[in-house]
């Protein structure tokens, strides 16, 4: 049984070679790049983690301010040492700071040695490396990356500048245990602490409980017990912040690779169908040799798994190829710019790898499903006189009937499924709802093909034409193998071109509200330089208008990336001038401290314009009224606006970093000059509107370049799909075309037949793809972006991109018919009636 | 005599040597008229000051050793710093057990002061976290805690006799030289009550212990490598404190011994009177170094033997840098009879500084 089970396999790969590599060849782009896109940012996840390990070591709690500009205060610190389950407390100060003139800002790390030395030992300094004095005495030490990349020398000064804080120093030596890549600064936190705060405390506390303590529960405890702006959180956290801030990207591109994957299984579906049928005499007559029907099933099944296989194999050798040659090159960066500075490890683990190996095999299984079962039912006498039945008798209405109920089953699920909330920031629900609408987009196909041309079948129409018709009309089987291929592929080019036109359009809208001014400057995370921000204020400064903004971060949820605080001179009253609003403004009441809030916020938050909000600011709790939610594209974790005004109110100290310049009319050119010199005095950027504009669009366009490469392989794979099924169907149909060729129908003629049936079922798969694709695109703009980013965007289908795209498949299509036909009548008509009898 | 702590300063705090010439240090004069309980409290103008108390245990079992010394040092540097956590002041401790037939725990705590760790300039109060020693109550007590994975102790310590002011009226001369000095203050015979943890049980604990809180600025001399230095609770209740300090070929440089008896009269031994022969050694198998845990100790006209616990008391201190002395509970024999510690350092070869 086994002889006959591998022996027909192997019967089956080499009748249909490209059929089946070709399958294969989608199965293994589908794990491929799943598997790729998992082993690349697991890397870079691991390798983000092992720096922070060795910049944070492994503390059991980790004590933080909720906003950028609070404090862990001392009283606290000494509190929380003199717990008995406590170890060691570890206080540290982390800051940006510039050295000298240098433009690039550098973490610099103030630490308590004494705790570092058993927490943090990658911190330590070089023993023994102190020339004149020591880290007490207020040396600074530098990781060798640094030393490298910025020419520094031990025992030469050195000036930290924050704002307007500088410190004048030396470097003292540098820090041996630092990783290469590692570009940062330690010094003693008083000493950072003395020049750069914060004033009466440290910025983060890490705890090392005793051993045997339990961790989870005296966080909890500390928890309850913590002032308002603080937070209490594991080392793991972190983790879970990183990872959350890459997941969103991974969503898109996850979905590209199931989009491969679903492929794959469709071509292994067209392979499969059209391998039982063109076998059913065989399988017949093994059948009546006494192979049983249940051994029918398997052999398809067999099959398919033959397929699966070396399919998924070849996707996992290809994806760990691919991670391998894209971290050499690229980095750990998916394009998405989160983990920009690391060079991975790629370190393929033997579960992840199974899983994505399953995978593989599970999509061709699934593919191969339907056929075997059609395989099992086959009626043998019949099967042996007349070959394959599409539906055997007796099944035919049940059939029907059932396949109804099940579409319409499929489709009342999908504005189910899209309605439901995302699972832990993973749009599954929409996932499993796009795979929905494409079972749809291809269980209609019989449907919509008797409805297209049922109506044209009873018009006049020249014989080969009419034949073309009628063919389409009585094999919806076949014409819906044929046409399922290209209707995945061309739903899922079609959705995701319409899913990154609309994102674009919407980029391009919100890029024209947002940046009002013609110029900017800015200072990355640091304040600006307080001589800078004297000079644009005197009147020999060539600037009409100045608008200034001070950017923080705070936490509403500790196990999420912090959100953006702009505090920004704006018009309480008139935020609308300056913010691209979704919906109604609330007016600021009087007296009140007022925000208006990002959509990404609202969306995690659930929060609603006019209520009122408990905010992390200046190491309190504050009550802030929401005036309003506005359109973010930029901070995809939320973003928080407030007056200068009202952050003045409340204590804050407006330290600036980023400034929006009007030039006064007629000195452009002379705002220009001044803006570059004062940019490069200070080693600060200065873009136009117009260059942030531009560079914004570029970046958005080459994160989606890999989007155009995949769906240019689905659209080759569902042409391909479309010419196997349309030369397997023709072969099946070899003994029709013989006898009409015996009724003086000419080769051109049945060329043309051919022909026109192959446009008619690329027309099907068009027509249905891209009702599909645009059903697609809408649930990934409306539902999968929005679950994933928190950014929603209005649709925008880019016809000029589909309908050029849908021409060149029809074309293709037809070509391959083309080809179909000329191998079917290439055999002497003669021939093939006589072989039949 | 604690001086281990003016080894390890110099390791500790590279910046210290060069900081010590610009640094006001404050020094110990003689006839500086001791005021308690202000004098029990930190000294910060001072460069090095500790808080040593030592004793052995009767119940859970006899003859448990403990002890827990906390030391201060104003490092030198960042004296100008506007912060509130300038690591000017420097505070270490150490904890250890010695278990009768077992072996020697010890464990060791480092913080500056404002980042988990204080001291009081008023009165002997003293932290690192959660250990602490601190003198409260209207008994005058001293409750001192320490804990670690490996042991815990909680400790009342409640006075039974007056204070003994080391050398002149607490000051206490370490060297030829008359700058080489510390103010010095023992409380013996101190009545000790609480729990002590070993294995996760806590166990009840009583026995007698000694206090010692010395400081100073410069007490050695160039040519002193390591010490030896004994305080004894004498059975009869008396107290015998004796010192000397060696140089590299092993010599006495300068040596010291106080006694007083049981009726609190007491008698000061000079340099000529004092006398330390090592009887027996017992080797490292950590380092190598060869500690004179058995000693002949001769004092004006007493003989004297000390037999340790345990002779391996070794302890070593890893942070941040390793410095290992042996430092242990001994039986005295001879003329007096009593328990104490025994500290002997610079036996490891010569710390480099």
């Amino acid at each position: 049984m086994t002889t006959l089970a591998w022996w027909l396999i192997r019967a089956q790969f080499l009748s249909r070679r490209t059929a089946t590599a070709l399958s294969m060849l989608a199965i293994a782009l589908g794990v491929s790049l799943g598997y790729a896109i998992h082993l690349i940012n697991d890397a870079a996840l691991a390798d983000f983690s092992r720096a922070m390990k060795s910049v944070q070591g492994e503390p059991d709690a980790i004590i933080v301010p909720r906003d950028s500009a609070g404090h862990v205060p001392l009283a606290l610190i000494d509190e929380i040492a003199g717990d008995e389950s406590v170890a060691l407390v570890a206080p540290v100060i982390e800051t940006r700071v510039r050295l000298g003139r240098v433009p690039t800002a550098v973490k610099l790390i103030g630490i308590d040695v004494f705790s570092a030395a058993l927490l943090m030992p990658t911190l330590l300094p070089r023993e023994g490396a102190a020339t004149s004095g020591g880290i007490f005495d207020g040396g600074l030490y530098a990781s060798p990356s640094l030393l490298d990349d910025q020419g520094l020398r031990v025992g030469a000064g050195a000036t930290v500048i924050r704002g307007e804080s500088r410190w004048e120093t030396h470097i003292a030596g540098d820090l041996p245990a630092m990783a290469a890549g590692e570009a940062l600064l330690v010094a003693d936190i008083a000493w950072v602490q003395a020049h750069f705060g914060p004033r009466e405390g440290v910025g983060e506390l890490r705890v090392r409980l005793m051993p045997g303590s339990h961790a989870e529960a005296w966080r909890a405890v500390w928890a309850k017990r913590l002032p308002p702006g603080l937070d209490i959180r594991a080392a793991a956290d972190n983790a879970a912040r990183i990872s959350n801030i890459s997941r969103a990207y991974r969503v898109n591109l996850n979905v590209l690779a199931m989009v491969a994957l679903l492929t794959g299984a469709f071509l292994v579906f067209a392979t499969q169908l059209t391998a039982v049928a063109q076998r059913s005499t065989q399988f017949a007559l093994l059948g009546v040799l006494g192979l049983p029907p249940r051994m029918r099933l398997l052999q398809v099944l067999f099959e398919g798994l033959a397929i699966g296989l070396p399919g998924s194999a070849l996707g996992l050798l290809l994806g760990y190829g691919m991670a391998v040659g894209f971290t050499r090159v690229m980095g750990g960066d998916l394009g998405g710019g989160f983990f920009a500075a690391s060079t991975p490890t790629i370190a393929p683990e033997l579960l992840p790898g199974l899983g994505f190996f399953i995978l593989g095999c599970g999509a061709s299984l699934m593919g191969a499903l339907y056929p075997a079962w059609l395989n099992r039912i086959q009626p043998l006498a019949q099967a042996l006189k007349t070959g394959f039945a599409q539906r055997p008798p007796g099944q035919a209405s049940p059939a029907i009937h059932g396949r109804r109920l099940m579409l319409l089953a499929v489709a009342a699920a999908i504005p189910l499924l899209i309605s439901l909330p995302a699972i832990d920031d993973l749009p599954l629900a929409g996932y499993a709802a796009i795979a929905l609408v494409l079972v749809l987009g291809i269980a209609a196909a019989p449907v919509a093909t008797n409805l297209a041309f049922g109506a044209m079948a009873r018009a006049a129409l020249p014989a080969p034409l009419r034949i073309a018709v009628q063919n389409v009309l009585q094999a919806p089987l076949m014409a819906q193998v044929a046409a399922s291929g290209l209707i995945v592929s061309f739903a899922l080019t079609v959705s995701m071109v319409t899913m990154v036109a609309s994102f674009r359009t919407a980029l391009d809208q919100w890029l024209d509200a947002v940046l009002p001014a013609p110029h900017y400057m800015r200072s990355k995370g640091l304040p600006l330089p307080a001589e800078l921000l004297a000079a644009i204020e005197r009147p020999d400064a060539p600037f009409a208008r100045i608008e200034r903004m001070a950017t923080g971060s705070l936490s509403l949820d500790p196990r999420r990336p912090p959100a953006a605080l702009l505090v920004r001179e704006i018009d309480r009253a008139d935020p609308g001038a300056r913010l691209p609003f979704t919906g109604a403004v609330q007016a600021a009441p009087e007296g009140r401290i007022t925000v208006w809030v990002s959509e990404a916020l609202q969306e995690v938050h659930g929060l609603r314009t006019g209520q009122a909000l408990h905010l992390p600011l200046l190491g309190r709790d504050v009550e802030v009224h929401i005036g309003g939610v506005w359109r973010d594209y930029a901070r995809q974790f939320g973003a928080v606006v407030m007056s200068t005004g009202d952050y003045r109110a409340l204590g804050g100290r407006f330290e600036v970093t980023d400034l929006a310049l009007w030039p006064r009319p007629g000195s452009e050119d002379a705002a220009r000059r001044w803006l570059a010199t004062e940019a490069a005095r200070h080693g600060i950027e200065s873009a136009e509107s117009g260059d942030i504009r531009r560079i914004s669009l570029s970046i958005f366009d080459k994160s989606f370049a890999v989007t155009y490469a995949l769906e240019a392989a689905a659209m080759l794979i569902g042409l391909f799909g479309l010419a196997v099924t349309l030369a397997a169907s023709v072969w099946l149909r070899a003994r029709e075309l013989a006898t009409l060729s015996a009724l003086g129908f000419d080769r051109a003629m049945l060329a043309r037949a051919v022909v026109f049936e192959g446009a008619l079922i690329a027309l099907v798969g068009l027509a249905l793809g891209l009702a599909a694709g645009i059903a697609v695109g809408a649930i990934l703009t409306h539902v999968v972006n929005p679950q994933a980013f928190h950014w929603r965007m209005p649709l925008h289908v880019p016809w000029n991109q589909v309908l050029p795209i849908a021409l060149a498949t029809l074309a293709a299509g037809m070509l391959a018919s083309r080809f179909a036909a000329r191998q079917a009548t290439r055999l002497p008509a003669a021939q093939v009636l006589a072989g039949a009898q | 005599m604690r001086r281990r702590s003016f080894l390890l300063a110099p390791l500790l705090l590279p910046g210290l040597a060069a900081a010590k010439a610009v640094t006001p240090y404050a020094s110990a004069r003689r006839g500086t008229q001791l005021v308690f309980p202000r004098d029990h409290g930190g000294h910060a103008e001072f460069r090095t000051e500790w808080w040593y108390v030592t004793g052995a245990l009767d119940l859970p079992e006899r003859d448990i050793g403990f002890q827990l010394t906390f030391f201060r040092i104003r490092s030198g540097s960042a004296e100008t710093l506007d912060s509130p956590f300038a690591p000017t002041q420097i505070l270490f401790a150490h904890a250890a057990v010695t278990l009768p037939g077992g072996r020697l725990l010890h464990a060791e705590r480092a913080a500056r002061v404002n980042l988990g760790a204080a001291f009081s300039a008023t009165d002997c109060d003293v932290h690192i976290g959660a250990w602490r020693m601190q003198r409260t109550g209207a008994d005058e007590h001293i409750r001192l805690r320490a804990l670690d994975p490996g042991f815990a102790f909680d400790l009342h310590l409640t006075p039974t006799q007056p204070l003994l002011l080391q050398g002149e009226n607490g000051w206490s001369q370490k060297g030829a030289r008359p700058e080489l000095a510390s103010h010095y203050v023992s409380w013996p015979q101190l009545r000790v009550e609480g729990q002590l943890t070993l294995d996760k049980t806590h166990r009840a604990a009583n026995g007698s212990a000694w206090f010692d809180h010395e400081w100073s600025s410069e007490v050695l001399g160039e040519a002193g490598v390591g010490w030896d230095w004994v305080g004894i609770n004498l059975d009869d209740g008396g107290a015998l404190m004796a010192f000397r300090i060696r140089d590299t070929s092993g010599a006495t440089v300068y040596a010291h011994a106080s006694l007083r008896d049981a009726a609190g009269q007491v008698t000061r031994f000079g340099p000529q009177e004092v006398g330390f022969t090592p009887l027996r050694h017992w080797q490292s198998p950590r380092n190598g170094a060869r500690y004179p845990v058995h000693m002949e100790i001769r004092v004006g006209p007493h003989t004297l033997r000390t037999t340790p616990a345990i002779d391996d008391q070794e302890i070593i201190t890893r942070r941040p840098l390793p410095v290992s002395y042996w430092e242990g509970l001994v039986r005295l024999d001879g003329a007096l009879r009593g328990r104490g510690y025994l500290e002997l350092t610079g036996y490891s070869g010569r710390m480099a500084l």
